[in-house]
């Protein structure tokens, strides 16, 4: 029993995605948006949000066995966020150190100012750093050998988040224990005691707004889309979807969450296309989209390649240097 | 449905003094059990001395702000080393003092106890944490010349308030080192101050008996501190809550038995501050208790090996939780002087002043409590070296230089320049340093709290949602 709920605890934690709760908002507004806008009947929306094909579609159970497996990962890279205290710590004794810098600068800021700013930055800074970790994954052949996991469903589901390589779990680990541990100790230096975050049922309030408003739709086959002005502020889960699409023109688009600002900055925004069929996953040669050993011992074997290719590249390059 | 309640409420009622008899409550009275006594005394707990001690200890802080700034010197060294030596004559207690409501039975010295002094009972090893490189009481010595020099105990320009650092140094020096070095270690031993035999000729208790009180007095709790809370403990110390001090009921404190003085002070204040999660007084008292049952239950023979045993593993107790008390309370004085720096930067003019005057007092205590850690049974070896060069000789003062040695008279040298921000960085350190090596829990003033806090609240994710 213990087992069960640490296995599915996600589904009863408002911190997580999957929260039981934003699932059933997410599947309201796929159901309002497909009778209401798509003028389906309600027997066809329902219909597709349930859709059999998707949900129990052979990559779609892969997902499902990915979702418990890495549970057990989840146990190794927990130690790891003990680091972000450390990390806290040390920025803070850091800018004690640095002459000059006047510590509580901003000490009389009234506390609701106070806390709206630190809540904003916590959200956008992580957004951000989620946003350009993302974007190392697609361009950095090491990092894309790992990615692949991700981008190798061939269905898309609200479960699809957890679709992940334990190693990149690590790496978001270490992102968010890097983005925490640098903005805290900043705050509390020029802030003082006030600092504090806003949260909705112990989540940031703006991560709660994103997930009540349809998170989950992003991995789904539901294409709601936005006004253009909108998905260049926000990315809509139709844009996301594009960012799965097997279509040679939506490669390396949309790398961004929730602000589609940063996309658009680095030019890589897509909009979405209206009435546009997608096809989601990769090559059989590059991943498989069910078969569990492939999944977790192919990017091993693909990094792997990698550095033989960069090694003996680089032996040739000295070779050349050495006038042979 | 309301009878069963009155029943339970009945049953719990008979349990709760059914186990209130069974282990002593209060520290005495213990009966007479040496052999062959023929006299006419009932109770053999007796640890005058020690409180005696703790009323000149009293003294000689209140006697470090008698001082005009240099005009009387040679007379107020003289004051405070009377009480530090002891003195034929017999002292008046400058400190504690009846208060109006707070009545205390004695007003001299040898209304306690005749004959005793700070200076035999003071820790004689090495004291680093002191320029001069000497002992313990070298350092005590040196401050108690500064100390009669000085402007009603401080000494702005390097950073003193002698009181607090004299007074705070002693509570490790005399009453600690004495109890956990000397009472609870070497007196525990087969051979040294034997159960079977008197104290000394004459004497109405044994060997042990009076070692282990003795160990107790300088604990500086009431007899009946485990009937006490943290907060009447607190209040007693501070001559405020008569009904909790007056165990007997004859209208007044009796420093014998019924006061509150320093180590036992700074444990109830630990556990009313910071987290509230620890319970040092009671937990120290129990340990002191229960120790003396074991010597009491022996009849006047010599202790067995296992009683012997037991009463180390409670000296064990003892020592451990004193020593955390000890760290607890510098602990809380570092998040005082980081504050203190935070106030002074905000401050102008006169409050500037005030502010400075609090932040070398609470660096007063804390240096004192940092020192006072140093006096124990155990070397700390290379946490002492850090904590001592993170707190420093003295605290940095206003044009932002430090006392860094003194010269061959003893005057201070401050050769040495820091910025407010590098010393509050000391101060977070400190505060960890105490924290990982003490293992302490109430933290209270803890600078890296709020951090801590946040941290957790925000908690990094432990599992991948990627997109």
């Amino acid at each position: 029993m213990d087992y069960f709920a640490e296995v599915f605890g996600d589904f009863w934690d408002p911190k997580k995605r999957i929260f039981f709760g934003y699932l059933i908002l997410s599947l309201a507004i796929g159901l309002v948006w497909l009778v209401a806008v798509k003028h389906k009947s309600l027997r066809a929306g329902l219909a597709q949000v349930f859709d059999r094909q998707v949900f129990l579609s052979p990559s779609a159970k892969a997902d499902y066995k990915i979702f418990v497996i890495n549970r057990f990962f989840t146990m190794f890279i927990s130690p790891l966020l003990i680091t972000q205290l450390s990390i806290a710590t040390a920025i803070y004794y850091f800018l004690h150190g640095i002459d000059g810098l006047q510590k509580g600068l901003f000490a009389d800021a009234p506390t609701a100012l106070v806390v709206t700013l630190f809540t904003v930055t916590m959200f956008i800074f992580d957004d951000f750093t989620k946003f350009l970790l993302h974007r190392w994954m697609h361009r950095w052949p090491l990092l894309w050998a790992i990615h692949k996991v991700h981008h190798s469903a061939e269905t898309l589901t609200p479960i699809t988040v957890y679709r992940v390589h334990p190693l990149e779990g690590v790496l978001y680990g270490l992102r968010s224990v890097f983005v925490q541990g640098s903005v805290i100790p900043v705050f509390l230096f020029f802030f003082g005691g006030g600092v504090d975050l806003v949260t909705i049922v112990g989540v940031n309030a703006a991560v709660f707004v994103f997930h009540i408003t349809g998170s989950n739709l992003r991995h789904s086959h539901i294409n709601i889309h936005y006004w253009p002005w909108l998905e260049r502020i926000l990315i809509s889960p139709a844009q996301h979807q594009l960012h799965h699409s097997t279509a040679q023109e939506h490669y390396d688009k949309n790398f961004g969450v929730a602000l589609a600002i940063w996309d658009w900055l680095f030019g890589s925004l897509h909009l979405s296309e209206k009435d546009r069929d997608l096809d989601f996953g990769l090559s059989p040669e590059e991943a498989s989209a069910d078969q569990l050993l492939d999944i977790y011992l192919r990017p091993f074997r693909d990094m792997a390649n990698v550095i033989r290719r960069r090694v003996r590249r680089l032996g040739q390059r000295l070779n050349v240097l050495r006038g042979n | 449905m309301r009878s069963i309640k009155l029943h339970t409420t009945a049953l719990a009622l008979i349990a709760m003094t059914a186990t209130g008899a069974v282990a002593a409550d209060s520290y005495g009275p213990f009966p007479v059990t040496l052999k062959g006594y023929a006299g006419d005394k009932t109770n053999s707990v007796s640890y005058s001395g020690q409180i005696a001690r703790h009323a000149l200890h009293d003294s000689l802080k209140k006697a470090a702000a008698l001082g005009n700034g240099g005009a009387n010197a040679a007379e107020v060294e003289a004051v405070m080393l009377s009480y530090f030596n002891g003195s034929d004559a017999d002292l008046d207690i400058l400190a504690p003092k009846s208060k109006d409501g707070f009545p205390i039975k004695q007003t001299t010295v040898n209304a306690i106890s005749k004959g005793k002094n700070i200076s035999g009972k003071f820790y004689g090893g090495a004291m680093p944490a002191w320029p001069g490189n000497g002992t313990g009481k070298d350092a005590v010595m040196h401050m108690i010349k500064m100390a009669a020099k000085s402007d009603k105990g401080f000494d702005a320009e390097n950073g003193y308030d002698w009181g607090q650092v004299i007074s705070k140094f002693t509570m490790g020096a005399m009453m600690y080192n004495q109890s956990v070095d000397n009472y609870l270690d070497e007196k525990l031993a087969a051979d040294v101050k034997p159960n079977d035999k008197p104290y000394k000729d004459g004497a109405y208790y044994t060997g042990k008996e009076h070692s282990w009180d003795e160990g107790f007095g300088y604990w500086g709790a009431p007899a009946h501190a485990m009937s006490l809370t943290p907060q009447q403990a607190y209040a007693i110390a501070k001559g405020k809550d008569l009904a909790a001090a007056d165990a007997n009921g004859d209208g007044m404190v009796d420093l014998k038995t019924e006061y509150v003085f320093g180590p036992a002070y700074y444990a109830a204040g630990a556990d009313k501050g910071g987290t509230k999660s620890t319970n040092y007084m009671h937990t120290i008292m129990q340990a002191f208790i229960d120790g003396r049952q074991v010597i009491a239950d022996a009849k006047g023979e010599a202790l067995t090996d296992e009683a012997r045993a037991q009463l180390k593993a409670h000296a064990a107790t003892i020592e451990s939780n004193w020593e955390k008390v000890l760290a607890e309370a510098a602990f809380k004085y570092a998040g005082s002087v980081y504050k203190d720096i935070n106030k002074m930067a905000e401050a102008e003019g006169e409050d500037k002043a005030k502010a400075y005057r609090a932040y070398v007092k609470h660096w007063g205590e804390l240096k004192g409590f940092a020192m006072a850690l140093q006096s124990g049974r155990n070397n700390l070896g290379a946490t002492a070296v850090e904590l001592n060069n993170l707190v420093g000789f003295g605290p940095v003062t206003m044009d932002n230089s430090y006392v860094t040695g003194v010269d061959a008279e003893g005057n201070f040298v401050r050769d040495r320049r820091m910025s407010w921000n590098d010393y509050q960085l000391n101060m977070l350190k400190t505060q960890e340093l105490l924290k990982g090596k003490f293992g302490l829990k109430s933290l209270a003033n803890d600078q890296l709290a709020e951090l801590e806090a946040l941290a957790g609240k925000l908690e990094a994710e432990a599992s991948a949602e990627t997109d």
